[in-house]
């Protein structure tokens, strides 16, 4: 593995310590975690804001932090953006100068602020106040100067917290497709588990300044100490799904999975799939969470203590597993 | 309307208040900067000095620049043996007094507006690979711009009234030093000067009021600008 980003970090503020330490490849990366986590602060330090002495930081080689070499790259030397959450626009210009005031520093160009603003489609914008935009078009607007700057990693906080539905959906779309083209590695921090499966080749899970692991999407979120950082009905796997627009990386919540021990026909559900159980849990709860495997991967499925029990699951039996597409 | 001496005192007044402006406005700006950045060593010390001006009586302050600059002053001989310039008695050193007196009110004005930015706007233009100088110039100076306008109009009208530490310092020179607040002074110790001194104060009160409405509007245009 080429190691992208190298971080061994140490942060103390107040009451609150990071320590993270991770080895990721290029790619996109979600930073995930409940509120209170760290991760705002993991991404403040490795944009060197929170000035010297937070450990070590090394992007594409490079060594930005090294505590104990006393080496500190500052923020405007670091090659490494930042999309804030609030967007952080400035007041005084209009798009087109923050978009300009971005371009004019960077050290490379990848696109003129003429192609990003058609890329974000925000070139009806261009002569805007930014005090006239929407959370939508901020957030764009954000992202095109991110990308003008030419980092050599972008680092995003949750940058599509203001958008809901259908938009939300849309600017993760946006920002897939900036990866893909022009081949940024990027950072995105997000409290929903699934931004992780539908934009992250692989994660960094935190909890209460700590890393609970790291590494491909698919091989943490099969860990149950990642399982039990989720709200338990957010609690399922990252399955990728093929349709007509081609595969995409979709998290099945285990509430979401039904089983069948014949296979069933005669459905309206578009995905079911023939799985083998691997484990039966009990829960808490009183219900019995299932793990299962298959061609298509890892799966998980709730069912009742009754239901398990009437369709005998024990690890090696080969079930049906039913997914409403539309809970994808 | 006016006569040839009251001409003289108008041109002299704006002259020195406009000069003053134009010497203490970068030096204001740099105090209020970093006054409005987080806690330093010395910060209080650097706090104390701009607002000496304010505390201390008039006269003593020009008194302090007579001792410090006059001819024979440790700066003031130094300033002549090198510049040949001398600066106690003349129009530069009224403007200088001037400055000086009207300092703490222009950072005042150009500080709190530094500390009514948007600090978070620095960081954004940090990562975007704007250096201190840079965001300074780029980012923090045109936002409080409002707030630098605003000092600089209300120290040009602070300084048209400028009075002790003027007459202390550069004396009461018609055509050179004596400015309008002198020139009430100089006539109403003539005999039968009251009238002058009325006309003087007439002319001082409509400078005033033209300052205050023209520092008003100044603000809500750049304000306005601001906003767009």
């Amino acid at each position: 593995m080429t190691a992208g980003l190298v971080a061994d970090l140490q942060v103390r503020r107040r009451a609150f310590s990071l320590r993270a330490s991770f080895a990721l490849p290029d790619g996109v990366t979600a930073v995930f975690g409940p509120s209170g986590a760290g991760k705002s602060m993991l991404l403040a330090a490795l944009a060197g804001l929170l000035g010297a002495g937070i450990g070590r930081v090394e992007v594409k080689g490079r060594i930005l932090d090294d505590v104990d070499r006393k080496l500190h790259v500052r923020p405007h030397q670091r090659g490494v953006g930042l999309v804030f959450q609030d967007a952080r626009l400035f007041p005084h210009l209009t798009v087109r100068g923050n978009l300009d005031f971005a371009a004019r520093r960077a050290t490379k160009s990848v696109v003129t602020p003429q192609e990003a603003a058609t890329y974000f489609d925000i070139q009806m914008l261009l002569d805007r106040s930014i005090r006239n935009l929407s959370g939508g078009e901020k957030s764009r607007v954000a992202l095109a100067r991110a990308l003008l700057s030419a980092p050599d990693l972008l680092l995003l906080d949750e940058p599509f917290s203001a958008l809901d539905g259908p938009r939300r959906r849309a600017f993760l779309e946006v920002l897939r497709e900036m990866h893909d083209r022009f081949g940024l590695p990027m950072l995105v921090v997000t409290h929903q588990i699934d931004d992780v499966a539908a934009l992250a080749a692989q994660m960094i899970a935190l909890d209460n300044g700590r890393v609970v692991a790291s590494g491909p999407v698919a091989e943490v979120a099969n860990r149950s100490d990642f399982q039990a950082l989720l709200d338990p009905s957010d609690q399922g796997a990252p399955v990728t799904m093929t349709s007509p627009k081609g595969a995409a990386q979709a998290w099945v919540r285990a509430d979401h999975v039904l089983l069948a021990n014949v296979a069933p026909v005669g459905l309206s559900a578009r995905h079911i799939w023939e799985v083998n159980v691997v484990a039966v849990d009990a829960e808490a709860s009183g219900s019995v969470m299932v793990r299962l495997a298959g061609a298509a991967g890892v799966l998980r499925a709730r069912v009742t203590q009754a239901a398990a029990e009437e369709l005998a699951l024990a690890p090696g039996v080969k079930v049906w597993a039913i997914v409403k597409a539309h809970a994808l | 309307m006016l006569s040839a001496n009251e001409w003289s005192v108008l041109v002299t007044s704006f002259g020195v208040a406009s000069r003053a402006v134009v010497w203490s406005l970068p030096i204001a700006i740099a105090f209020a900067y970093l006054l409005s950045r987080r806690a330093f060593p010395g910060k209080m010390l650097l706090d104390g000095l701009a607002h000496l001006p304010l505390v201390l009586p008039p006269v003593l302050i020009g008194f302090l620049m007579l001792l410090l600059l006059g001819r024979r002053g440790p700066i003031g001989a130094w300033l002549e043996n090198v510049f040949g310039v001398h600066l106690a008695f003349t129009a530069e050193g009224a403007s200088l007094a001037t400055a000086v007196m009207t300092f703490p009110l222009t950072v005042r004005a150009i500080r709190m507006a530094f500390e009514a930015t948007d600090r978070r706007l620095f960081e954004a233009a940090a990562v975007l690979g704007a250096g201190p100088v840079d965001r300074f110039l780029t980012v923090a100076l045109p936002l409080a711009a409002p707030g630098v306008l605003a000092g600089a109009v209300t120290a040009f009208a602070a300084g048209l009234g400028e009075f002790g530490a003027v007459i202390t310092f550069a004396s009461n020179v018609p055509g050179e030093t004596q400015t309008l607040p002198l020139a009430i002074y100089a006539a109403l110790q003539m005999p039968d000067g009251e009238e002058q001194a009325l006309r003087l104060a007439g002319l001082s009160f409509v400078l005033a009021i033209t300052g205050l409405a023209a520092a008003e509007a100044l603000q809500a245009w750049s304000r306005k600008r601001l906003e767009q």
